[in-house]
């Protein structure tokens, strides 16, 4: 055989599989573009009970913007102690990053059963929304401290011995050479994290979210709907739900979440411009 | 001074001259990079490192513990090896080292910056565009802000760790020129791998050998009648 020809057969090998992954990604655009017809001002601001989406919006809302301002600080300060304080390869550095990586792995549905047997009934929140920041905040705690550990890694070791050599002190060095650094790594982290717990519904099917609704929790601790768990309710719960319906759920849900990564997008390339090195 | 079990500077016994240039020659691996950063106690941030001896200051040992490492590093700059701007302006940069040890003025400030930019024959190329990213400086000033911000803590020594091995010819030359001049108010310890520039800078040369020191002395003396057979062979290019 020519090597030119069996050259020609790899590159048809190569690229088959590149067409399945495209095609699969544009069909699926196509039927998400289904409930483009839904969507409208009235289906966004009206609520469940008038045939809109406007309770899950605020419910997804509400849950992630919980969950991020109990993670942030837990999962950040960690971090920056795994990274900048705790001694190099000390036995306790191990345990911790491998605690990490096995709560990363743990299917959502998993750590949603833990959240309704610890939170919902041992704690005694019930079905609740704060029961769901809590359930979630462990599964976004993983990939916040993952994330800003490796942004925190990334960080030449000369910007520590920059601010170390004039004097600062640790926590100095920190604040001032290495975080402004890794902000947008943080950043990035914060809303890969944020992604996640927009898109997940395991973890909230048992611990935050009821069938019956009752419009908009007053506190964190009456029950919350999502995007996400509105779109399961349509599809299990409610007979004859139009397909329409659902796909404009899932394009409002898909566009949340986009808006979040351009979001992430813009800071990171401004920060770009802003410090090469 | 030990890294872990590895003894990697032994017994090295030096007295450097106050307002004078002292270069550290010898092959790499030698520990003249370990011997600098444990003038300012910047080897206490490499993990399992343990020291022994002491380096005095003034008749003050720095490893004293009444002494805290900052104190030390305040009386004791540094430039490193490839220049490290901090993620700041430049005059951030230049004003980081003197805010850490509490001067707020504004005024003050503004001047601190100014002198040392000017000492580090800076302050024309950047005085309009003091606010911008210190990245977007070229290396070679990169390096010379570095050396600003060193002087503007208004230290008593300066320790540069090969300041020029990143730098393009012209950039070292404009260097060289800055460390001739500063050896007027500070002492300078630099580490340097190349022998021309040791002559062309300094006035006292030490030399180092597998963690030891081989011989110390006038430049001059150093590089012209060598006491020792290392250094000698050294010098003129046998090993090294």
């Amino acid at each position: 055989m020519r090597p030119e020809f069996k050259d020609k057969i790899m590159h048809v090998l190569f690229l088959v599989p590149t067409l399945i992954a495209a095609g699969m990604l544009v069909m699926m655009l196509a039927f998400m573009s289904e409930g483009i017809g839904q969507i409208s001002w009235r289906f966004l601001s009206s609520s469940i009970f008038e045939g809109g989406i406007f309770e899950p919006i605020m419910g997804t809302f509400f849950l992630f913007l919980g969950t991020v301002l109990i993670t942030m600080p837990i999962g950040i300060f960690a971090a920056i102690y795994l990274v900048e304080y705790a001694p190099r390869d000390s036995k306790f550095v191990r345990i911790v990053d491998q605690a990490i990586n096995n709560l990363a792995g743990v299917p959502s549905i998993v750590i949603g059963l833990f959240g309704y047997t610890f939170f919902c009934k041992i704690l005694g929140l019930g079905i609740s929304l704060v029961a769901g920041w809590l359930t979630l905040t462990l599964m976004m705690l993983p990939i916040m401290i993952r994330g800003t550990e490796e942004a925190l890694r990334m960080i030449p070791q000369s910007f520590r011995e920059a601010a170390m050599a004039l004097g600062a002190t640790k926590w100095e060095t920190v604040r001032d050479a290495v975080l402004p650094a890794a902000m947008p790594g943080i950043l990035t982290s914060i809303l890969l994290g944020v992604a996640r717990v927009a898109g997940e519904t395991a973890a909230i099917i048992f611990t935050a979210s009821v069938l019956t609704m009752r419009g908009l929790p007053r506190t964190p601790l009456e029950p919350v709907t999502s995007l996400t768990f509105y779109l399961f309710v349509l599809l299990v719960a409610i007979p004859k739900t139009s397909y329409k319906v659902a796909f404009g759920v899932a394009l409002v849900l898909f566009g949340i979440v986009f808006l979040f990564s351009a979001i992430a997008t813009v800071i990171r390339m401004y920060y770009r411009r802003k410090w090469k090195w | 001074m030990w890294y872990g079990r590895k003894h990697v500077l032994k017994n090295i016994n030096i007295k450097i001259p106050e307002k004078r240039v002292t270069a550290i020659i010898g092959p790499s691996g030698c520990g003249k990079t370990t011997f600098l950063k444990s003038l300012n106690r910047l080897i206490e941030l490499v993990d399992g490192v343990r020291v022994e001896g002491e380096v005095l200051l003034d008749g003050v040992n720095i490893y004293d513990s009444q002494l805290t490492p900052t104190e030390v590093r305040k009386r004791v700059g540094m430039v490193f090896q490839k220049p490290n701007p901090l993620p700041k302006s430049i005059y951030e940069n230049v004003a980081y080292g003197p805010k850490l040890h509490g001067i707020r003025d504004k005024e003050e400030l503004d001047k601190i910056v100014k002198e040392a930019l000017m000492a580090a024959g800076l302050w024309d190329e950047v005085k309009d565009r003091l606010h911008d990213s210190a990245f977007e400086l070229s290396v070679g000033q990169q390096q010379r802000l570095c050396i600003a911000r060193a002087i503007a803590v208004k230290p008593e020594v300066i320790l540069m760790d090969e300041p020029c091995a990143s730098l393009d010819p012209i950039s070292t030359a404009k260097v060289e020129a800055l460390i001739r001049e500063l050896r007027e108010e500070y002492t300078i310890v630099i580490v340097t791998h190349s022998l021309q520039q040791a002559m062309r800078i300094s006035d006292y040369t030490a030399f180092f050998y597998y963690g030891e020191l081989i011989e110390f002395g006038p430049t001059k003396k150093i590089f012209e009648e060598p006491e020792h057979e290392l250094t000698y062979r050294y010098i003129t290019g046998q090993f090294g």
